[in-house]
């Protein structure tokens, strides 16, 4: 199937700091792509770069064919949701209110809410079990509830790429898997594509049907789990060594650490 | 689903009561005594007396520059902290005021005795033309910082300051009283001439600001999730921007500089209505301008020969709140 959203070589920086360099990654309808990789390797840059935020130095960016500078905002973001930064809790927003927001793209700059519009907002309230916290101020609910609440605007924004920066990061074992399950649901009844920035190397060899390792700002491997999560990738991406065989339970890649201070380089 | 959950749909006509009852308390009080009789008969039946004059020409247009006034700050302070993602903005903290303080004292001091047509549009000018500066020197290739807008608006506001002060002292000895006393922040011009002259740009601004509102509810997710969410946000904030110091900069011109009305006021509607600018913004209005009508009341009544400016009153009551809400912040982060 053809990519719906593609870096062709990308390079970017700042200054003569370079921070990525010469990546191509596609996203395909139906497929959850996991970006890993570890901290600083460019993983925020490059989901910025792939939601225009930024623009690459080098290289492109295609989203359905077009340059993101090519589309008008609303009409972009009918295409493509991104979960990054934290809701904002400066402000008394509810969480419903926060939700609706997702509705944006949807609706006319000076237009109403409509019913679909509702039902959406509660159908991706639900999912991510907040229908209980609705009227609760952001400011008032966990950290974890919040990112939900993240989750929740993206899924009602209903677009057909999904970008998410580390959305697990403050969740429990509980709502990792749920939040993994809410992905593959939406990849299997809309055929989204999904990009997850993640740090979970297990979920992601459970969960992922390709997987990116960034590493200095270039892709050291990418392909399925099992091409990517050896010993020797792992080593040479994060500096620690691991054992990897498969999960007696599922059958996926497990990644275990081993013990010992990983070698300075 | 925009609003802030708060349901209750009678919160609307408890704040237009509540700013009635404002005006009417406003128009009650003062040295003449007016029955309620007497002023149903000037205002209804056209009675030609002192009674009626007071009333009509002095106390009406009084209270009813205070709403204006009260609610185009509250408006316009509502606008700049979404604008700023900041609950401790408000059109002083920017140099706006400073500006318009500064346009107006231009044609006020130097340029004709009553020129009260042209005193909005200086006014105008001078805080677009500081907005503006404070806004092309925050801006920075990745966009605008809070941090940065807030920054640049104390300084320009500072070097505003000092240039009113060097206005006054420069300006003929006659004039250097009321100079003052309006840069205090003051209702008594409330003729009402000055209120025709004021009404179309809050008019403008309220109508501009109530379009932008779904904009503004995007921008408090930070500039890059508003961007992805779908928003042209340099647009947007452009706009509000410039709206906001239209509003801020028309009502210095008419009553001076009447500080913390658009930093209270936003947070008081916020708790009754929550953050979605689509009820905030009218609720925020209506708040502002009984606000700022029960503060001029209040002024007067503890002067009767009305030497308490209201800027004063709101002073009072606006400092140790923005000092409370500074507090709060700080202990959140």
């Amino acid at each position: 199937m053809n990519p719906v959203l593609s870096a062709r070589g990308v390079g970017f920086g700042y200054g003569d700091r370079d921070i990525l360099r010469g990546v191509s990654v596609d996203l395909s309808p139906g497929e959850v792509t996991i970006l890993l990789g570890p901290n600083g390797a460019g993983k925020s840059t490059l989901i910025r770069i792939l939601s225009g935020i930024l623009s690459p130095r080098e290289g492109e960016v295609l989203l359905c064919g077009r340059s993101p500078g090519e589309f008008r905002r609303r009409e972009m973001a009918r295409l493509l949701s991104v979960v990054g930064q934290d809701p904002p809790v400066d402000f008394p927003m509810t969480v419903a209110a926060y939700v609706g927001l997702g509705r944006f793209p949807h609706q006319g700059f000076f237009g109403g809410t409509s019913p679909e519009d509702r039902e959406q907002v509660e159908r991706a309230m639900e999912r991510t079990e907040l229908t209980g916290l609705r009227d609760r101020p952001l400011a008032e609910i966990s950290a974890g509830e919040r990112q939900r609440a993240a989750v929740a605007r993206a899924i009602a924004q209903e677009a057909r790429v999904m970008l998410l920066d580390e959305p697990t990061a403050f969740l429990d074992i509980r709502h990792r898997v749920a939040f993994y399950e809410i992905v593959t649901q939406l990849k299997e009844s809309s055929g989204i594509a999904a990009m997850v920035a993640s740090h979970d190397l297990s979920l992601c060899a459970e969960y992922g049907e390709r997987i990116v390792l960034l590493s200095g700002g270039t892709v050291a491997a990418q392909g399925r789990p099992e091409e990517v999560l050896t010993p020797g990738n792992i080593q040479a991406a994060y500096g620690v060594a691991v054992a990897c065989d498969r999960n007696p339970a599922t059958g996926a890649i497990r990644v275990t650490p081993l013990r010992g201070m990983p070698p300075k380089d | 689903m925009t609003g802030g959950g708060k349901r209750s749909g009678a919160v609307f006509p408890v704040l237009a009561v509540a700013l009635l009852g404002a005006l009417a308390l406003s128009a009650a009080t003062g040295p003449v005594s007016i029955s309620p009789r007497a002023a149903f008969d000037a205002i209804f039946r056209g009675t030609d007396d002192t009674t009626a004059r007071v009333l009509l020409s002095l106390r009406l247009p009084r209270a009813l520059l205070g709403a204006l006034v009260g609610g185009a700050l509250a408006s316009s302070g509502v606008a700049f902290q979404a604008l700023l993602r900041n609950p401790l903005a408000d059109p002083y903290i920017l140099g706006v005021s400073g500006g318009a303080a500064v346009g107006a004292l231009t044609v006020a001091l130097f340029l004709s005795a009553d020129a009260s047509p042209l005193l909005p549009l200086c006014a105008f000018a001078g805080a677009a033309l500081s907005a503006l500066a404070v806004f092309l020197l925050a801006r920075r290739r990745s966009g605008i910082s809070p941090e940065r807008l807030i920054l640049m608006g104390v300084v320009v506001g500072a070097f505003l300051n000092a240039v009113i002060m060097l206005m006054v002292t420069l300006a003929p000895p006659g004039k250097i009283p009321g100079a003052l006393y309006w840069l205090m922040g003051d209702l008594g011009l409330g003729t009402p001439r000055r209120v025709a002259v004021l009404f179309p740009y809050v008019a403008l601004g309220t109508v501009l600001l109530y379009l932008l509102s779904r904009g503004l509810d995007l921008l408090l997710l930070g500039d890059h999730a508003a961007f992805q969410a779908g928003l042209s946000v340099e647009r947007v904030k452009t706009a509000t921007y410039l709206t906001a110091s239209l509003l801020a900069g028309s009502v210095v011109a008419v009553s001076g500089l009447i500080g913390f009305v658009g930093l209270i006021v936003p947070h008081g509607a916020r708790v009754l209505v929550g953050s979605g600018h689509r009820r905030l913004l009218p609720a925020a209005f209506l708040l502002g301008g009984a606000f700022l009508v029960l503060s001029d009341t209040l002024a007067r009544a503890a002067s009767p020969a009305g030497e308490l400016p209201v800027g004063a009153v709101t002073a009072l009551a606006g400092a140790p709140f923005f000092l409370y809400l500074l507090r709060r912040n700080g202990g959140r982060s």
